[in-house]
């Protein structure tokens, strides 16, 4: 299986390809998009900045150079729907992609890629679409987790989930720690995704969005609730 | 793991309905003290009678009305006006409406959002004429959407200080806080929490409006006040 991590970082990409290429049968590619309007001096000063925030920088290195080496770094210097950029990523022939950049897939996008594109959605769907969704599952007294599915261009409604994984919110005391832990499940998520894709017994499940919402952006005022929620139930676990 | 292993941990539900409704009342409280930096004099004055009852509602005591039962009602009609039943609801009153006859025909959101501005804005007030109709499961669809344009372009034109149609935004948080009365939809609520915590110069826009303005402002208050969000949520 053909795997290219869309990356909005070649650091970030290498985070999500070290968990997958020890997959027997998987060989991984790293696709470092150009994300929104950013200079090339400023996102190559940022990639410098996050390789060195890792502290990890040699390796890194050694690494970028081996895939470099063997074709499988590709760097978009252009947007990523742009006709340039999805020729580059359809010659690569790719069964799936892992979506680890900050940029809205469209269908050409999506279609260049055999299976489609996965996302890690750090909400239980289908009911839980959108933005926020870990503090709203967590104020509507319901699990959190992640789920990991094929995207469509609508927003969390693509039909085919692979898997879910109901991760306790409980022990993380506010919401930023706990949806930066949901989003570092990323990569092994992906992993356990792929696994499962190439296994002989599995079938996808449907994401029937008619038993779910759609959710916004929260206000203040309930990310405070949220937050106090947390907190209390941080000390009736401990 | 498991969703039994998650659910036999459950998060502590009474406890979240404590905080949850002490701080929609710690905010009642905040905008008791703070609403006429939102409504200026001159906003007020131009309410000309209506100014004492918004006044009164915004400053007084905790009030509300509970129209949830308006939800299980079929389609409803009105003789007053849109801007008269609208007042009513802002102002906890009651008002005349009856069970109607025949329901209008399933709107087309796509048609809907290619209507021309003014006549998009018409077809709302003249759909809703009696606004408790916003509330009702076959307005879903136009319900989610007005939450949709407000919480994504509306919102994003707001935070970036460009230009947006104030009248259109204040007739959506007007119907979508209804909805919020109606469905107890805490989704409903927090886009008119989202919209009290933007910039104040970009509510400050929304003066051109007073009634509108006015009347979301009470619709806001009667929310805050209102009890048992989070068992409505679940139910």
């Amino acid at each position: 299986m053909r795997v290219a991590v869309i990356a909005g970082s070649i650091s970030g990409g290498f985070r999500i390809a070290r968990e997958i290429e020890c997959l027997p049968g998987v060989e991984v590619f790293v696709l470092a998009c150009s994300v929104g309007k950013r200079s090339r001096l400023l996102r190559w000063t940022r990639e410098v900045l996050s390789a060195l925030k890792s502290f990890k920088w040699v390796t890194l290195a050694a690494r970028v150079y081996g895939y470099a080496r063997r074709g499988r770094l590709i760097i978009l210097h252009h947007p990523l729907d742009d006709a340039t950029s999805i020729e580059r990523v359809r010659s690569l022939q790719c069964d799936v992609g892992l979506h680890a950049a900050n940029v809205i897939y469209r269908e050409p996008v999506i279609s260049a890629f055999r299976l489609g594109i996965l996302n890690a959605h750090i909400g239980i769907l289908p009911k839980y679409r959108g933005r926020c969704v870990a503090e709203w599952s967590i104020l509507q007294g319901e699990p959190t987790g992640v789920t990991v599915f094929f995207i469509d261009p609508g927003i969390d409604t693509g039909a085919r989930i692979v898997l879910r994984e109901f991760i306790p919110s409980n022990g993380w005391r506010n919401v930023r720690a706990l949806k930066n832990m949901l989003f570092r499940c990323d990569a092994r998520l992906y992993r356990k995704a792929l696994e499962a894709l190439m296994s002989a017994e599995f079938s996808l499940e449907s994401n029937d969005i008619s038993k779910g919402q759609r959710y916004y952006v929260m206000s203040r005022l309930f990310t405070k609730v949220v937050n106090k929620i947390l907190a209390t139930t941080h000390i009736v676990a401990g | 793991m498991d969703l039994e292993t998650v659910l036999s941990r459950p998060v502590q539900l009474d406890c979240c309905e404590g905080i949850l409704r002490g701080a929609l009342l710690t905010r009642r409280a905040e905008l008791r003290k703070s609403w006429r930096r939102f409504i200026s004099p001159e906003c007020l004055a131009s309410l000309g009678a209506l100014a004492k009852e918004v006044e009164t509602l915004l400053s007084g005591e905790d009030a509300f009305r509970d129209w949830r039962f308006a939800g299980a009602f079929g389609w409803m009609d009105c003789d007053a006006s849109f801007a008269d039943n609208l007042r009513a609801i802002a102002l906890a009153h009651n008002f005349e409406h009856r069970p109607s006859d025949a329901a209008p025909a399933q709107l087309c959101l796509g048609a809907f959002n290619r209507l021309p501005r003014d006549e998009r804005t018409e077809f709302l007030y003249d759909r809703y004429r009696c606004p408790l109709n916003i509330g009702l499961p076959s307005e879903t669809d136009v319900a989610e959407e007005l939450l949709r344009q407000l919480m994504v372009p509306d919102r994003g034109k707001l935070e970036a200080g460009t230009e947006f149609d104030a009248e259109m935004v204040l007739l959506k948080l007007n119907l979508v806080g209804v909805r919020a009365m109606v469905t107890r939809d805490l989704r409903y609520l927090d886009a008119l929490n989202y919209f009290y915590e933007l910039p104040r110069r970009s509510l400050m826009r929304m003066r051109s409006n007073p009634r509108l303005h006015s009347f979301w402002m009470c619709i806001y208050s009667q929310l805050l006040s209102t009890p048992g969000w989070q068992k409505c949520a679940l139910r």
